[in-house]
């Protein structure tokens, strides 16, 4: 059923068909719409779970691995600093091989403070073992959420479902609200194999010696690898029960012979479609790379997406400082193994929620037919607003 | 190879692969039975943690049944044994001993009320019969062992009646006929028992005579004739010597006249005091015993105190008699052949160049007391006649501890010469027994129990409640005849409870304290395995040698001993 | 709640499966006992095998903890000695369901596992372990949150009084004037600076249902307070005072005589709290001087030095806040009471339940 519904609601909604057992989650703007309305629906007796309303974003991700690892279906939800108080936890679930999802309405890191969109938070615990979806919209965020119940569960891994601050959870838009019957189609009851059962006592989390640390970390890295194939078959699983994709590990549009590409994740790909259709004719079309899947990183669905173009411009909207944009600096890597690689520009944006009008896929697309064009900016910084020795 | 879980979780109880034992480095925990200093202590063999451990389980029968094993007579011990248990016990040490003696007692008499079998068996019509000459408490004991082991026991007694010195020394105060027939009569009807009264050595029968008739011969005559007692070559005319002038009250019930005025034992023994204690009775208007020995006290070594039983002294006290510790009899005061009076000196233990401890009488303290009697009470020694040939001096002298001074011949009791107790005589019946049943089934003799003594200080003693030793009711002085017993007895419930305060020492208690303080599982509890007596094994394959199961054990059962490669 | 029926029928399966010896006569015996060990007539929640040291106070109190409170619950472990000693890959020493996490998320740990057992319908109940170290200082605000949401889980902490994992740092459970690496004693120092968190009394004030203090010294009372702790519905607090040879310095044999005479000292009290108001204490039968517990360790033999006069301060201040517990929790009974620091430890023959049916 088509609804006009704030992305937070649907979101609290699509939760709740997934019939979480255990949610438990701590309040940062601007997650708060979420849990709210989970509170709310648990409040009117709609949905039937454990709310726990801890005192900690570190305490909620320590509850739905707790609940998670006693057999629950568990949920939370957080952003920005409290994705970083998280961290340590999350390596934990990931590495226990707990099967949970969280929704992460992503949001820059201080300091300073700013509680503006961006996905620096996410980029944080690049490396914290999860994987990482990217939805460019509401109803990508609520049909991901659903499939990412059911990834975790036959992953055993933990999945983080990206959706990009206030630009996703405080807007209102028209969403194709499955129906329970749907969703109970497609997704099936918790399980988890490792679970904690007193019939069956195993003792989890154990102290592990260098005779096995490389092996276990071998096994995670081989899992995510294995998940490519399972975020695939999953988004392909969904689609035969709602008729229509989330756009599996990425996908590729806007005019997919064009020479230059540009490849972003979240709501900035949106902007960047919109941006094609007013000003392809002006600046010429580009192939719009949407990249859904950040962990595991779909390197072979990359190099494929990326033939044949001569550019190609990545938009990150987090910054690692020293380096350059995160994204930008694994695309090359990955794209570094092709015989003809597209030179790769990237280009920090929107950082702590500047807005990224339309038009710059206009501007992106002029200035990377200067040869002397960077390849890493923050391109909208103004460094007039800097003293000269910042700069 | 070990293949990783995913998750890496591990399944339960799998650290049992892992064998901590090998972590012990010196020391490890056993298991060690250590006598108990009760045990340690008892002339006759007793071992009272044993049989104090099945009345912790209410198991009275039981209790009894494993007395009797070493002595078949506590009714009597009960009464009259000064009990070196009650003076070893560890107890002592917490608050107070055991009133081990009472419940003996109680033992003895519910065995007797209830008619509880001994734990013997009839002998064989084809089994050895050993000839016993004397029906004394050591006599009685060396017949029930006898037939406890399978032989026959033919007793010679030269009195009228068995008893030795029960029936003819103790007074009914200590120890009432009824109390004494009702024990000595169903060891006397035991199957394989034979008492020939009025049969005296020397007149009816000899030494060589029973040797040839029976399988072995065990001499428990007892030590009627009383030392030779002068002072400085002094002897009154009208002497009356201690142990005689019981008897004779005993027989007679009369004493001589002199009795009536101021009277001074002199001696330290259970007979002194006895003897005491009835010349009060009987109008004397004074007693005194003059002692060498010393009053318990801190001022007096252990191996200096009198040796009389405690409360015979507390009551003797209580009933007016003055006691003269420390001293002796260094003069006789005569009016032609009677005395009037004494000279008392004062001595003491002490050591002399050699180390050996004497008596030093010292120079100086000399008193003087007017008495019309004195009652000389030194001791006794075996009536020489028909025993020509096996005494050596006074007495036998036995060089072996089971009493053999020839080949089938042992020495019992007091006749021994270093005896002194109605405990030692029934303890060495038994041991006389148990060589004689060795020695004629060809073995050597049995070996000696050298078990090390649990001491106070190796228990701990946290884990025991405090409570005090029972009280027993006493008749009051002025209640006190020539008959009635002075010491009442223990009920049921106070016995049960007295057994309560045994704290086991060197024995398990199965208190589950090793078992409940193992931080490392590896102490196993179970009935079937543990055939040591206790209920509990060591698993080595996980001891750690912490030894916090020593530390916390009560009873010092366990201990920590070297490794042994 | 499943009925009361299913849950015993549950716990009985349970303990065949387990090889616990049946709880009544009614339950059948357990069949798969074929070992002495698995014939033991106690839940080995915690089996051999594990690597703790010597003696170690931990271990013992987890194995008491572990007898009285299953075969069924479940156990979320904070890192610490207890985590590391019991399950090094790939063994473990537990048996019931058992996950470690963190350090400091114990409690949140628990209080997911617990939420996931409401949400299912379980009675399974949820411990939550720590150190002093995972409980006083970095677990502490996991530990609150999970008090104030009130779930059904009984927190025990093992309190050692230092991080003895890493090496016997000072922790604020840490008594004062001990000596820890990181608070040692010299010209300038006498130990530790600061007091012994009085972790109990900030529990206590959560209005929590039960929070108590017990000792590997007085077993009995220990597990005693374990049951009670199961039964109640809803967050309950157990810290036990649990010696460690190693960072304390004491022969490993004297663990259990060390604990006692905390106790039996004052500096150690054992206390019921209910609501947050006391409702027992365990009284002191003959209060011993603080010196007498304090001489058996290593980590207070700067007190003992003749020849430094802060020493006998340093003595007189322990003693003084021995005697303030006392005062404080009204320690000093009052005749010779069965409950008492002498009268709990008291064996009979046949172990504490002989003669009773």
């Amino acid at each position: 059923m088509r609804e006009a519904l704030e992305g937070s609601l649907a979101i609290a909604r699509a939760v709740s068909m997934a019939k979480p057992d255990v949610v438990a989650a701590y309040p940062i703007t601007p997650q708060t719409h979420i849990v709210e309305n989970i509170s709310k629906l648990v409040a009117e007796g709609d949905l039937h779970t454990e709310f726990v309303s801890v005192e900690s974003e570190f305490s909620a991700a320590s509850v739905v691995l707790g609940a998670a690892a006693a057999g629950a279906r568990a949920y939370t939800a957080s952003a920005s600093q409290g994705i970083l108080l998280m961290s340590e936890v999350m390596f934990n679930i990931s590495g226990l091989r707990v099967p949970l999802v969280m929704t992460i309405a992503n949001r820059a890191v201080g300091g300073p403070l700013n509680i503006w969109n961006d996905q620096s938070d996410t980029m944080a615990v690049r490396d914290a073992g999860w994987i990482q979806l990217h939805c460019i919209s509401n109803q990508e965020a609520v049909d991901t959420t659903l499939q990412a119940f059911r990834i975790a569960q036959e992953t055993d891994l933990p999945v983080a479902v990206n959706m990009d601050g206030f630009v996703l959870t405080h807007t209102m838009e028209v969403i194709d609200m499955p129906t329970q019957a749907e969703v109970d189609a497609f997704l099936p009851p918790f399980e988890f194999a490792g679970q904690l059962d007193p019939a069956n006592p195993r003792s989890m989390g154990t102290l592990v010696d260098p005779n096995f640390f490389p092996e276990v970390r071998h096994s995670h890295h081989a899992a995510m690898g294995k998940a490519l194939a399972k975020i695939e078959e999953i988004d392909a699983a969904f689609a035969k029960v709602f008729g229509r994709e989330s756009g599996g590990l990425l996908t590729v549009e806007g005019d997919k012979k064009a020479r230059v590409g540009i490849l972003a994740m979240g709501s900035v790909v949106g902007t960047m479609l919109a941006g094609y259709e007013d000003f392809k004719d002006e600046v010429g079309p580009a192939r719009i790379i949407k990249l859904r899947s950040f962990r595991p990183f779909p390197a072979k669905a990359l190099r494929k997406a990326v033939k044949g173009l001569d550019k190609l411009v990545v938009i990150d909207r987090a910054i690692s400082p020293g380096m350059g944009g995160v994204l930008g600096t694994e695309v090359s890597a990955v794209l570094s193994t092709m015989d003809k690689a597209p030179k790769v520009y990237n280009y920090a944006l929107g950082l702590g929620g500047r807005d990224i009008p339309e038009n710059m896929y206009r501007d992106l697309l002029k200035l990377v037919e200067d040869k002397k064009a960077p390849r890493f900016a923050v391109l909208d910084a103004d460094l007039e607003k800097l003293a000269p020795e910042d700069r | 190879m070990v293949q990783l879980t995913r998750g890496t979780w591990a399944q339960a109880g799998t650290s049992l692969d892992f064998k901590t034992g090998n972590w012990r480095s010196t020391q490890r925990p056993v298991h060690v039975h250590a006598k108990a200093a009760c045990h340690a202590a008892c002339p006759a063999g007793e071992d009272q943690q044993a049989w104090f451990a099945l009345l912790q389980e209410q198991k009275v029968q039981d209790a009894w049944v494993s007395l009797v094993h070493a002595n078949p007579m506590p009714g009597v011990t009960g009464r009259v044994c000064p009990h070196p248990c009650e003076t070893a016990c560890n107890r002592t040490g917490v608050d107070g001993a055991l009133a081990i003696h009472n419940v003996e007692r109680w033992l003895g008499d519910e065995a007797v009320r209830l008619g509880w079998d001994y734990p013997v068996e009839p002998p064989a019509a084809n089994a050895p019969t050993v000839a016993i000459v004397g029906a004394g408490p050591g006599g009685i004991s060396a017949a029930y062992h006898c037939v406890r082991l399978g032989m026959k026991a033919e007793i010679f007694e030269a009195l009228p009646e068995a008893g030795g010195l029960l029936r003819s020394a103790i007074p009914p105060t200590r120890l009432p006929r009824n109390a004494l027939d009702g024990e000595l009569n169903r060891i006397l009807d035991l199957p394989g028992i034979t008492l020939n009264t009025r049969q005296r050595l020397g007149r009816d029968l000899t030494i060589d005579g029973l040797r040839a008739q029976f399988a072995a011969v065990l001499l428990s005559p007892g030590c009627e004739l009383p030392k030779h007692w002068s002072v400085k070559g002094a002897v009154p005319a009208d002497l009356h010597e201690g142990l005689q002038l019981l008897r004779d009250f005993m027989d007679h019930g009369a004493l001589p006249d002199a009795a009536k005025g101021d009277v001074i034992v002199h001696g330290g023994g259970n007979t002194a005091m006895d003897i005491c204690r009835i010349m009060k009775r009987a109008g004397a208007k004074s007693v005194t015993l003059i002692t060498a020995s010393g009053l318990p006290g801190p001022g007096t070594a252990p191996d200096d105190i009198i040796n009389v039983v405690p409360r015979e002294l507390e009551e003797a006290q209580e009933e007016g008699i003055e006691i003269i510790d420390h001293a002796t009899v260094s003069r006789l005061i005569m009016k032609g052949s009677r005395v009037t009076g004494v000279e008392i000196v004062s001595l003491k233990k002490e050591a002399g160049k050699d180390g050996r401890k004497r008596r030093v009488e010292f120079e100086g303290t000399e008193r003087v007391v007017s008495v019309d009697m004195v009652v000389p009470c030194v001791g006794e020694q075996v009536e020489p006649e028909a025993f020509e040939g096996y005494l050596d001096g006074a007495y036998f002298w036995p060089d072996n501890p089971f009493g053999r001074i020839a080949d089938r011949v042992f020495a019992i009791g007091d006749a021994r010469g270093n005896r002194g107790t109605v405990a030692a005589a029934i303890g060495d019946g038994r041991l006389a027994a148990e060589a004689v049943a060795a020695e004629l089934s060809g073995e050597a003799d049995p070996f000696a129990d050298e078990r090390p003594v649990m001491e106070l200080d190796g228990l701990n003693t946290a884990y025991y409640a405090g409570s005090s030793r029972a009280r027993v009711a006493k008749l009051p002085v002025s209640e006190r005849t020539f008959e009635a017993e002075i010491e009442g007895p223990i009920s049921r419930s106070e016995a049960l409870a007295e057994a309560q305060r045994c704290l086991s020492c060197g024995n398990c208690l199965a208190c589950d304290n090793c078992w409940t303080m193992c931080p490392d599982n590896a102490v196993i509890k179970t009935t079937e395995l543990a055939m040591d007596g206790s209920h509990y094994v060591f698993d080595y394959d996980y001891c750690k040698g912490c030894g916090l199961c020593v530390q916390e054990c009560p009873t010092g059962y366990i201990q920590s001993v070297p490794e042994t490669a | 709640m499943a009925p009361r029926s299913d849950t015993s029928k549950r716990l009985s399966e349970l303990r065949m499966k387990h090889g616990r010896p049946p709880a009544s006569p009614l339950e059948p015996k357990a069949e798969k006992a074929e070992t002495l060990r698995e014939a033991q007539p106690r839940f080995r929640g915690l089996e051999s095998g594990h690597r703790a040291c010597q003696g170690c106070g931990e271990a013992l109190a987890a194995r008491l903890v572990m007898e009285s409170a299953g075969p069924d619950v479940m156990v979320a472990n904070a890192t610490g000695c207890l985590e590391v000693f019991s399950t090094p890959w790939p063994q473990s020493a537990w048996r019931v369901p058992w996950i470690h996490s963190l350090f400091e998320n114990s409690a949140a740990v628990a209080s997911g596992m617990e939420a996931a057992m409401k949400a299912k319908g379980k009675n399974t109940k949820v411990l939550s372990f720590g150190g002093d170290g995972g409980t006083y200082d970095i677990g502490f605000q996991a530990l609150s949150g999970m008090l104030e949401r009130h779930h059904n889980v009984l927190y025990v902490t093992y309190d050692n009084e230092a991080y003895m994992n890493t090496g016997i740092q000072r922790s604020s459970s840490t008594p004062h004037a001990a000596t820890t690496t990181t608070s040692p004693a010299g010209k300038e120092r006498m130990g530790k600076r600061h007091l012994k968190k009085d972790l109990l009394s900030i529990i206590a004030a959560h209005h929590i249902p039960y929070a108590a203090s017990a000792s590997v010294a007085y077993p009995a009372d220990l597990q005693r307070k374990v049951r009670y702790a199961m039964g109640v519905e809803g967050p309950t607090f157990l810290v036990i005072h649990s010696p460690c040879p190693l960072g304390w310095r004491h022969d490993s044999a004297l663990t259990v005589e060390v604990a006692r005479r905390a106790v039996q000292c004052g500096l150690f009290p054992l206390v019921e709290l209910e609501r947050g108001a006391l409702t027992n204490i365990m009284p002191i039968r003959e209060p011993r001087p603080v010196a007498d517990y304090l001489e058996l360790q290593g980590r207070f033999a700067h007190l003992f030095r003749k020849d430094d006069y802060r020493a006998q301060e340093e003595l007189d201040h322990l003693q003084a806040l021995a005697d303030h517990n006392i005062e404080t929790y009204g320690l000093k009974g009052e005749g010779l009471d069965p409950m008492d620091s002498t009268g709990m430890s008291h064996v009979r023959r046949g172990g504490p339940l002989a003669g009773r049916s």
